[in-house]
């Protein structure tokens, strides 16, 4: 039970972080798909720095991990300026920018790769390995049971994620920022006349979502795969977008969404662990969220709402 | 300095293919209700878009207050105290009133002297005394999607009163308020121009002129021809400087010569999305030669009643029978076939592709027919020439003629189009519904004209229309629908406005009864 918690909570939370951006951006109006490629860039960036600056740390230092947090967060942030640009400067279509963005990320940094790999570090290899982060348990509050497991075996990046998900809620939902970016992908006309600049606003959303996808990128190399490689390409950022849209584009329901899938990526395996089957089944585990996203399609697909004014490009002109 | 508050010396416009003002002068003074008049496409908008700072002249000036300005943007137009109200209001809908209005001056309170947020409960009792302030009635925190579009319009006024407006332009205000909204509408105005503001109308109603206007300037095709004292004048002199000749209000129409029965609906029930019934057990017939005329308070069933006729809705009882065939349950494009013309209600919706050309919305009847097509192959020169043959048939005025994006034309032309594409469907029977609404008086006239004529012709016109003045001008029997329910149908001669109004409210024939 309790390594279905922990384990569950630790890819939950990643998700919920990429769907978080992903929520920014598309409540601003601007449709990403491009957040599978924007985490695979950042965790790349992350990784990157992370090896470049490991010499000089010790072994079990928590340091390389943080900076590669930043790093990745950076690394977002600056690919996402390319869906930004095609998206609101060139007024291009947003779903083919989002598409273009994640077949480029994966080649390109599968490239950059290889070459630092062979010229850097001499290295024929195709990965950055970064290990696992060490983890860590609250004392005394862990030992509560049932409850208890959210607060046993921690990444370091849950507690940080937690709080980047209370400022962004409140951000959204309190703010006179918020109110803006809510506004745009409801009826930028109407901001535009309350004398706001829908691109501007636009530009921060989609920015933030580059940041915060490739925050989640970099916790999941640093914890499910324990490498940057190109296996950090296997769906997560689709799977974001799913949590996002069954959570109406809401924070809180969003966050249910990813734990749902988490407990059911975690439990799945406990299962297997159970039931004594043969490793390989693991595999199928694999295939439980995406599972559950066609169970939820058929049953939320329906109710849900996109906000109004989503991938719907701008133009002043029009009536 | 001159006491004029706002003035436009010698303004023109050009956009591509048209003059949209040509050396239009204005002058309003501080605190009067000064009123645009003109048909649609005369410029009136373009003009106070200028004023608003959504286009820039080409040529002349704007001076407010006694100093020249340049207004760049909407924004720069808040700044010198300018506000409008836009034919399409600009509200975020899942927003509530207050949010929507305080949206870009929020007030703001601070946490622990860092943390920003919005503070919602200054921002509701602001709107909430402003609202009061001019009798406007206005709940701050109801959602804009749940409020009928006299409340949204209210408010896009309050929009402009926060923003300290002082020069208030409201574009074609009243074209989506029913007559007791305008009547309140109206009201606020009187009301705001007490408070000091100065207020610039455009409309082409001039019934609303005459009641709360002090002076009226007129436009056609772009060209200022008159400013008029509105006390002084009268509206036929009014309309006739506006669509630029004598206008003929009533409608000269020959004794008709009935045909055969071409439409027959019997005992029609018919449900609206939620399975509610909304046309209840409804039986008339239309014979070739005559105008039936649906008279109704909106939302009493009569656009559903239209709607199954043509097939846009399923029957869920009762039989409709069209030139002696039954297509009660014919498919919509096998109807056409059939004989059946339909100009719906919702122009932009039902009735034109918005974003396709002018030639492709003529042809969409019957593209898929010779000489459109060939085989399965579509033959673009056939499209061309039907169009331009259109264009000149029924004075279809666009920028670029056939290669016109509908979405750019004006309402009128709109509908022009639609009605053009109809009636050359050479059909047995016409469905017309609310085909005048929101067009000027030119317009109207030639619309009406077209109706009677096809009636003329022998064809059968089914006319849906809120207007009582139209059905009584152009109906030869008149069908009163009231909850669904067809509650008289009499020849037109018999009934005076009067008593079809009693019908219309459902009170009609009491005394007959009891």
């Amino acid at each position: 039970m309790n390594t279905i918690i922990i384990d569950g909570l630790s890819f939950a939370l990643p998700l919920f972080i990429m769907a978080i951006g992903g929520i920014y951006c598309e409540r601003s109006g601007v449709t990403n798909l491009a957040i599978e490629g924007l985490q695979g860039f950042g965790a790349f960036c992350g990784a990157l720095f992370a090896v470049c600056i490991a010499p000089y740390f010790a072994g079990d230092s928590p340091v390389p991990f943080y900076l590669a947090m930043v790093f990745a967060f950076l690394g977002g942030t600056l690919f996402s300026l390319l869906h930004a640009m095609l998206c609101i400067r060139f007024k291009a279509n947003q779903v083919i920018s989002g598409v273009v963005i994640n077949i480029l990320a994966m080649s390109l940094t599968e490239f950059m790769t290889k070459q630092i790999n062979a010229s850097i570090f001499k290295a024929a290899s195709n990965k950055f390995v970064l290990g696992v982060s060490a983890r860590v348990t609250v004392p005394g509050i862990s030992s509560v049971p049932v409850l208890g497991a959210v607060f046993t075996n921690l990444y370091p990046f849950e507690p940080v994620i937690a709080l980047i998900a209370v400022i962004a809620w409140y951000v959204l939902y309190r703010t006179p920022f918020g109110l803006h970016l809510r506004a745009c992908g409801d009826n930028p006309h109407a901001v535009d006349a309350a004398g706001i600049e829908v691109g501007k606003v636009r530009l921060i959303a989609v920015l933030v979502s580059g940041a915060l996808s490739g925050l989640g990128g970099i916790c999941f190399a640093y914890s499910i795969s324990a490498n940057f490689s190109s296996n950090i390409y296997s769906g997560y950022g689709y799977l974001a977008i799913a949590a996002l849209i069954f959570g109406n584009w809401k924070i809180l329901p969003t966050l249910g969404a990813c734990l749902l899938f988490g407990f059911a990526r975690s439990g799945g395996y406990e299962l297997v662990k159970i039931l004594e089957m043969p490793s390989s089944y693991q595999d199928l585990v694999m295939v439980l969220p995406y599972v559950l996203t066609l169970l939820m399609l058929v049953f939320f697909g329906r109710k849900n709402h996109s906000p109004r004014a989503l991938g719907v490009i701008y133009d002043k002109g029009a009536r | 300095m001159s006491d004029y508050i706002i003035e436009m010396n010698h303004i023109t416009k050009r956009f591509p293919g048209i003059v949209a003002n040509d050396d239009v002068s204005i002058q309003v003074k501080k605190g009067e209700i000064y009123a645009l008049l003109g048909e649609n496409g005369a410029g009136k908008s373009t003009l106070m878009s200028m004023l608003f700072g959504m286009y820039e002249p080409d040529e002349g000036e704007i001076i407010i207050r006694g100093e020249k300005v340049k207004i760049a943007s909407p924004n720069h137009a808040t700044r010198l105290n300018i506000g409008m109200v836009h034919q399409h209001f600009k509200l975020v809908s899942n927003y509530t009133i207050a949010e929507n209005i305080v949206m870009g001056m929020e007030p703001v309170k601070k946490h622990f002297g860092i943390f920003k947020t919005l503070d919602q409960k200054r921002a509701n009792e602001e709107i909430r005394a402003l609202s009061e302030k001019f009798g406007l009635e206005v709940d701050p925190t109801k959602v804009i999607e749940n409020i009928n579009v006299s409340m949204q319009q209210r408010v896009e006024i309050l929009k402009m009163l926060y923003r300290e407006a002082e020069i208030l332009i409201f574009d074609e205000p009243t074209a989506v308020l029913t007559p007791q909204e305008i009547e309140f509408l109206l009201e606020i105005i009187e009301s705001l121009r007490r408070d000091g503001k100065t207020i610039i109308l455009i409309t082409h109603k001039l019934e609303e002129i005459k009641k709360i206007a002090d002076r009226c300037a007129i436009l056609c095709r772009g060209k200022l021809i008159d400013v008029l004292d509105v006390k002084e004048t009268d509206t036929k002199t009014m309309a006739n400087l506006m669509v630029g000749r004598e206008v003929n209000f009533s409608v000269d129409k020959p004794e008709p010569e009935y045909g055969r029965e071409i439409l027959k609906v019997e005992h029609l029930t018919v449900q609206n999305e939620d399975k509610f019934e909304v046309v209840k057990d409804v039986s008339f017939s239309v014979r070739g030669g005559e105008i039936f005329a649906v008279a109704g308070v909106s939302g009493n069933g009569q656009v559903e009643l239209a709607d199954a006729v043509a097939g846009l809705l399923k029957p869920s009882g009762g039989s409709i029978t069209l030139n002696g065939k039954d297509i009660t349950h014919a498919a919509i494009r096998s109807r056409n076939l059939e004989g059946i013309s339909y100009i719906p209600e919702d122009r932009q919706n039902v009735g034109l592709v918005m974003d396709l050309s002018l030639s492709d919305n003529l042809a969409l009847k019957n593209y898929f027919m010779p000489p459109f097509s060939r085989g399965s192959v579509i033959a673009g020169e056939a499209f061309t020439r039907y169009s331009d043959e259109l264009i000149e048939k029924y004075d279809i005025r666009s920028g670029q003629g056939s290669e016109t994006v509908v979405r750019s034309m004006s309402g009128g032309n709109q509908q022009k189009a639609i009605i053009a594409r109809e009636i050359e469907l050479d059909s047995s029977l016409l469905i017309f519904v609310q085909p005048t609404r929101g067009l000027d008086i030119g317009a109207i006239e030639n619309i009406h004209r077209q109706i009677v004529e096809q009636r003329n012709k022998g064809k059968a016109v089914l006319l849906i229309s809120l207007e009582l003045d139209e059905v009584m001008n152009l109906a030869d029997t008149i069908g009163v629908i009231y909850n669904g329910r067809i509650e008289k149908i009499a020849d037109a001669g018999t009934l005076t406005p009067g008593e079809v109004g009693e019908f219309m409210m459902g009170v009609g024939g009491r005394h007959e009864k009891a």
